[in-house]
């Protein structure tokens, strides 16, 4: 899930490893009551300041989605479907912002990336 | 006691050559800080007069609490030290090493010390000599942090290392802060490595600090701009311009520093027009802020 943490990219750090969550719990990978790893055993694994993976749990404590239970550990809470429904598109936003910032700096018109996603997804859609 | 280390106003020389001047450096307790600069800066000669090694000229050097290098005995046993080239004599075998070096400590931890000896893959009879350059550099960590010091400094602990054992050395440094909230001081050049651990940067150029401050706003404040009929520099703008450079007949690119969104609107009364605004990582950040602090800036006519 955290493998492609990357320190060059503008997004920082700890809200990549947060992005990385809300992906995960809104496709279900993660469910109400799985623990994620602890701060220290994050941060060992992936090389970063731990008050950075502190920062990523924190933020999505506010936001709900999961719970820190003190000595214990973070769970991912317990979510309705549309709580779900709404990261998932929220994930999805994230994604074609990034997509139409690449383009324009490639100089890529709306037409072109309209054309290529059309080709891109399965006929099905 | 708030900063782990505090440096104010130092000035040292040696000859005519080298200098540091006027360098004043805060490290705030629990803080890991990553010390930038290139080689020849003034780095390694900023750690030997903050370990008590040199004594200033001018200016005033606190660590833990004691002023250096007066009080360096109280502070150096509370300090974790890995220098840039090993110090370890080479008839002794790895066991000795760390019995060795627990003489010189009363807060050595015997049981952390194995530990770290059985997760970095060495053995009690390997000879220092013998040893490659990734052991030595595992080894030397290994002393540091069977210390249990307060205050870690590490110059260039990862320089010359495989990325295999740059990643061990880097995990065990990351455990060893979250468990004992300890303050980390890493002299490196190796950019990437920092970004990712760090939450404060020093930078150092010729024997100056050109900037001191927290990671996220070294990273969101600088910034490389697109200017259509880009106006002259002024004295009067809202941010600092570290270089431009002229990129076609109307188009620049500025690198500027302190950068707020709210600032596009300056751009639109000077009658430019902002087209594109790019995130830095901290590599460029950093190659752009020397080349500011050097003067480097191709100016338009």
């Amino acid at each position: 899930m955290f493998s492609r943490i990357d320190s060059r990219s503008p997004t920082p750090i700890y809200a990549q490893i947060a992005d990385r969550i809300r992906v995960a719990v809104a496709s279900g990978e993660l469910r109400a009551g799985d623990s994620l790893p602890s701060v220290r055993a994050l941060a060992t694994r992936l090389r970063v300041n731990p008050a950075t993976i502190a920062q990523a749990y924190r933020e999505l404590e506010r936001e709900k989605l999961v719970e820190m239970r003190q000595g214990a550990g973070t769970f991912v809470a317990e979510l309705g479907a549309d709580t779900r429904a709404h990261e998932r598109e929220a994930a999805a936003r994230r994604l074609v912002r990034e997509m139409l910032t690449e383009a324009a700096r490639l100089g890529l018109a709306p037409a072109d990336l309209r054309a290529a996603l059309t080709h891109e997804l399965p006929e099905t859609q | 006691m708030t900063d782990a280390i505090r440096i104010r106003d130092l000035t040292w020389r040696a000859g005519k050559e080298f200098a540091l001047r006027d360098l004043s450096m805060t490290v705030p307790t629990g803080a890991i800080y990553g010390f930038l600069g290139p080689n020849g800066s003034g780095k390694t000669t900023t750690i030997r007069l903050m370990l008590g090694m040199l004594a200033p000229e001018h200016g005033t050097i606190d660590v833990l609490g004691h002023a250096m290098p007066k009080f360096a005995h109280r502070a150096l046993a509370k300090i974790g030290y890995v220098p840039e080239v090993v110090h370890l004599y080479s008839r002794l075998t790895v066991d000795e090493a760390m019995r060795f070096h627990k003489a010189f400590f009363a807060t050595f931890d015997d049981a952390e010390a194995d530990r770290l000896r059985r997760r970095f893959g060495l053995r009690e009879d390997q000879r220092i000599g013998a040893l490659s350059k990734g052991e030595s550099g595992k080894l030397m960590m290994l002393l540091a942090l069977s210390q249990r010091a307060e205050l870690l400094v590490l110059d260039e602990p990862t320089d010359g290392l495989d990325p295999v054992i740059r990643r061990e050395v880097l995990s065990a440094l990351v455990e060893y802060v979250d468990v004992h909230q300890a303050t980390v001081f890493i002299s490196s050049h190796l950019v990437h490595e920092q970004e990712r651990i760090c939450d404060w940067v020093g930078v150092m150029d010729g024997g100056r600090m050109v900037a001191e401050l927290p990671m996220q706003e070294f990273r969101s404040g600088i910034k490389r701009l697109r200017v259509l009929n880009a106006p002259p520099t002024r004295d009067a703008m809202p941010f600092s311009v570290l270089s431009r450079d002229e990129i076609s007949l109307h188009h620049e690119d500025w690198v500027v520093r302190g950068w707020q969104p709210e600032m596009r609107e300056w751009f639109q009364r000077s009658g430019a027009e902002l087209r594109e605004i790019q995130d830095l990582d901290l590599e460029d950040s950093f190659v752009e802020l020397l080349r500011g602090a050097r003067g480097v800036t191709t100016e338009a006519r």
